[in-house]
């Protein structure tokens, strides 16, 4: 660890570690339910958990993305940073707000978490990955804008590099775009608009300048390539990420009900959305091999190469597979699309955070460069567990979207619902139990930072 | 095709010259990241195309009849707008790989007068629609019309800007005889936005 | 040395000047068609096979790829053929 104030990113690590195993139990649970439909009711019923597994996906990446940024902008900025007091000071008002807002959705009904904060004075609540009451959102913008502050400031009085000038203008979209979140109009297809713009210009906009500037970021300290070199391609990929991903965010308005166009403009684009993923998996395999030494952190270059190649499938394959109006007309909303953001968040999100944690975890508790042996050995173990078991989701929720589809929506007799989920109770028991696995991973994942704690670096 | 040197010894010649003209003989000239966004771009455009003559097949009345509402002429000034630019761009990379510096310059310059005259002209077909009432709702003609020309509009001052900043930086005298890769990246970008708009004029102003 | 550079020079504007007044040429061919109200399918592919040869033109000559060898030598043939492909069955299609 080069400067001090680098140390702020460690608590949001561990918070971001932490939230994930509440994912990923909640994610368990939602699983069962899937076939026990009565499991854990009525603590939990299906509504509650699926809410709780997915915002506990947006906070503890969101924590990722933070502590990434406050161990990566000093180092490349080459002073400390502005003020480690106020991060923080953030870090557990975050903390608490999030703790409090999952408590919220677990112990009262939704409705009266609603009037217990006020929502009818701005409501903004009750739209799916946006459940959070009103004055968490207006806490996360603050912790937003404070974190911003915090990292601007730090960039103005040090070296300007292309990596922070991507993953400022990243974060700044994140918080910009969380903006829309606070318009709540009646008119419907307006309601929907901004809510996609929040949703998607998130995870297929501005996400990707982050994703790309901290896979960049490692790739430069793993491989000692010329920044120069790095910094070309990172350029190349943000721009065919943005325009494809912007226009391609299209894809939503014409079923929401904008003019037909949109069908067009949405279909083209967003098939080549894979390109930017796909570029990004040619340049870590490339940089990797151009490397100019060995570092000693092998496990971090492992989930740095794990990342570009799971985001292409994840977000680029299994997204063009359902995008083109055609085939979406057919798909939307079914197991296809549960597959798709499965894969595409634990490839392009969640592993990104676990690299950046990979790669700094050990700097920041003491080390030199890298874990024992020992502990990367379990570390891949892991990464190998929780990525293959993740494949095995997709493909059997894929299986089961492709089943439903058929039987519910094109064949000549189509059947209701229920009875469709009934006959897709196979691919959810197979489903369930790759979710055992990736829990296991998980688990292994956490041990791998008590094992040989004790013992040298690898060399 | 030969259109220069028909004897051989001049032939080997000119491939001499191409062989100094491109870095090594493997790569295009330029910054191949520029090169790696260029088949990006011509992809999207080529999805574009094949979208418009795929629907057109389904609507094929539809299209001859609102074709002819198109300015042709406007859009032929445009495709020699294009070309003659693209010519100057290539007459600035030659000047600058014999280290003349204000030649070069004027090149750029009467290049970027090319692209003006299109984006003016360009402007004046589209006022002359939006006089009409047309916009991408119209119909499905119109929709891939609008589309394809205002995307390729975008790419033109995309354009414009990198060649201006190829300008400035001539100016300034960042390149040489020796070290060009600048100037052949932004004349590598022109191109691409004349050959899409080469297919373009014929496929929506003309074929019928 | 200068006399080379010189040379160099020559053999490079003089055939872009060529293909610059062959791609003039093949416009006002195209526009013609146009003015004189010419339609049908052998008309459209010949407009379009037209346009494909200064595509291949800009590409071979402007863009420099004529002298390599290697991928990098198709990337602008297949973008024309491809779509080219496509737009072609597309007008016999409707025929």
């Amino acid at each position: 660890m080069q400067y001090q104030s680098q140390a702020v990113a460690k608590p949001y690590f561990i918070a971001a570690i932490g939230l994930f195993v509440g994912q990923i139990l909640f994610g368990l649970i939602m699983g069962l339910q899937y076939v026990i439909g009565d499991f854990l009711f009525p603590e939990i019923p299906f509504n509650v958990a699926r809410m709780v597994h997915t915002n506990l996906l947006i906070v503890w990446i969101l924590f990722g993305f933070m502590g990434a940024a406050y161990y990566l902008v000093p180092e490349e900025s080459e002073c400390e940073l502005y003020s480690p007091k106020l991060a923080l000071l953030m870090f557990w008002v975050f903390l608490i707000a999030g703790a409090l807002t999952i408590l919220g959705y677990l112990l009262v009904p939704y409705a009266t978490l609603a009037e217990m904060t006020g929502n009818s004075l701005l409501p903004t609540m009750g739209r799916e990955f946006l459940e959070q009451p009103t004055i968490t959102k207006i806490g996360i913008v603050i912790v937003a804008l404070a974190f911003l502050f915090n990292l601007g400031m730090t960039m103005l009085k040090g070296r300007k590099t292309v990596i922070t000038l991507v993953l400022f203008i990243g974060l700044v979209g994140l918080a910009v775009f969380f903006l829309f979140s606070f318009f709540n109009p009646d008119n419907l297809v307006r309601d929907k608009l901004y809510w996609w713009f929040v949703v998607h210009l998130w995870v297929e906009g501005v996400w990707e300048l982050i994703l790309g500037a901290i896979l960049a970021f490692v790739l430069i300290k793993t491989t000692g390539v010329d920044r120069e070199v790095i910094e070309k391609w990172l350029y190349v990929i943000i721009a065919l990420a943005l325009i494809t991903g912007i226009i391609g965010t299209g894809h939503h308005f014409f079923w929401i009900g904008l003019p037909g166009y949109w069908q067009w403009w949405g279909s083209i684009f967003s098939a080549l959305e894979p390109l930017p993923f796909f570029m990004m998996t040619v340049f870590a395999f490339n940089m990797v091999n151009q490397r100019r030494r060995n570092h000693p952190n092998q496990a971090a270059v492992l989930w740095a190469l794990g990342t570009s190649v799971m985001a292409f499938l994840g977000a680029g394959v299994w997204g063009f597979m359902h995008t083109l109006a055609p085939v979406n007309y057919y798909t939307h909303g079914t197991q296809i699309t549960a597959a798709h953001g499965h894969m595409a968040f634990y490839g392009a999100y969640a592993m990104i955070v676990l690299t950046i944690i990979s790669y700094a975890m050990p700097m920041l508790r003491g080390r030199k460069a890298a874990n024992s042996g020992k502990s990367q050995i379990l570390e891949m173990w892991s990464f190998w567990l929780m990525t293959v078991s993740m494949v095995f989701i997709t493909l059997f929720l894929t299986a089961a979207g492709v089943l439903q589809v058929y039987t519910q929506r094109y064949t000549d007799n189509p059947q209701p619902f229920m009875a469709v989920q009934e006959r897709l109770e196979l691919f959810y028991w197979m489903r369930e139990a790759a979710g055992v696995v990736f829990l296991i991973g998980l688990i292994i994942y956490i041990i791998s930072f008590f094992a040989g704690s004790n013992e040298p670096e690898q060399a | 095709m030969n259109l220069s040197r028909p004897d051989n010894e001049r032939t080997s010649k000119d491939a001499q010259y191409l062989q100094a003209a491109t870095h090594d003989r493997i790569y295009p000239p330029g910054d191949l990241a520029i090169w790696v966004f260029i088949l990006a771009e011509l992809l999207v455009f080529a999805v574009f195309f094949s979208a418009y003559a795929l629907t057109r097949a389904n609507n094929a009345e539809l299209f001859n009849t609102c074709q002819l509402t198109l300015d042709a002429n406007a859009a032929f000034i445009n495709t020699l707008a294009l070309i003659s630019s693209s010519y100057f761009v290539m007459r600035a990379v030659a000047a600058i790989r014999e280290a003349k510096t204000q030649q070069c310059i004027q090149w750029l310059i009467a290049a970027l007068a090319m692209g003006c005259v299109f984006l003016i002209i360009k402007s004046g077909e589209y006022v002359h629609h939006y006089q009409a009432g047309i916009n991408l709702r119209t119909n499905l003609f119109y929709m891939f019309y609008l589309s394809l020309t205002f995307f390729h509009f975008m790419h033109v001052i995309m354009g414009m800007v990198i060649l201006t900043a190829v300008t400035i930086k001539t100016r300034q005298g960042h390149y040489s005889a020796a070290e060009h890769t600048g100037v052949e990246t932004g004349a590598s970008y022109w191109h691409m936005v004349d050959i899409i708009w080469l297919i373009l004029f014929p496929l929506v102003y003309i074929m019928r | 040395m200068r006399a080379a550079t010189g040379t160099q020079i020559f053999y490079s504007i003089r055939p872009c000047t060529f293909v610059y007044l062959t791609l003039v040429v093949l416009s006002l061919v195209t526009w013609l068609t146009g003015q004189l109200g010419l339609s049908g399918l052998s008309i459209s592919l010949i407009v379009l096979g037209l346009a494909l040869i200064k595509g291949l033109l800009i590409g071979d000559y402007y863009m420099g790829l004529r002298g390599l060898t290697g991928v990098w030598r198709w990337a602008i043939i297949v973008w024309l053929v491809i779509p080219g492909a496509l737009i072609t069955w597309a007008f016999i299609k409707v025929q």
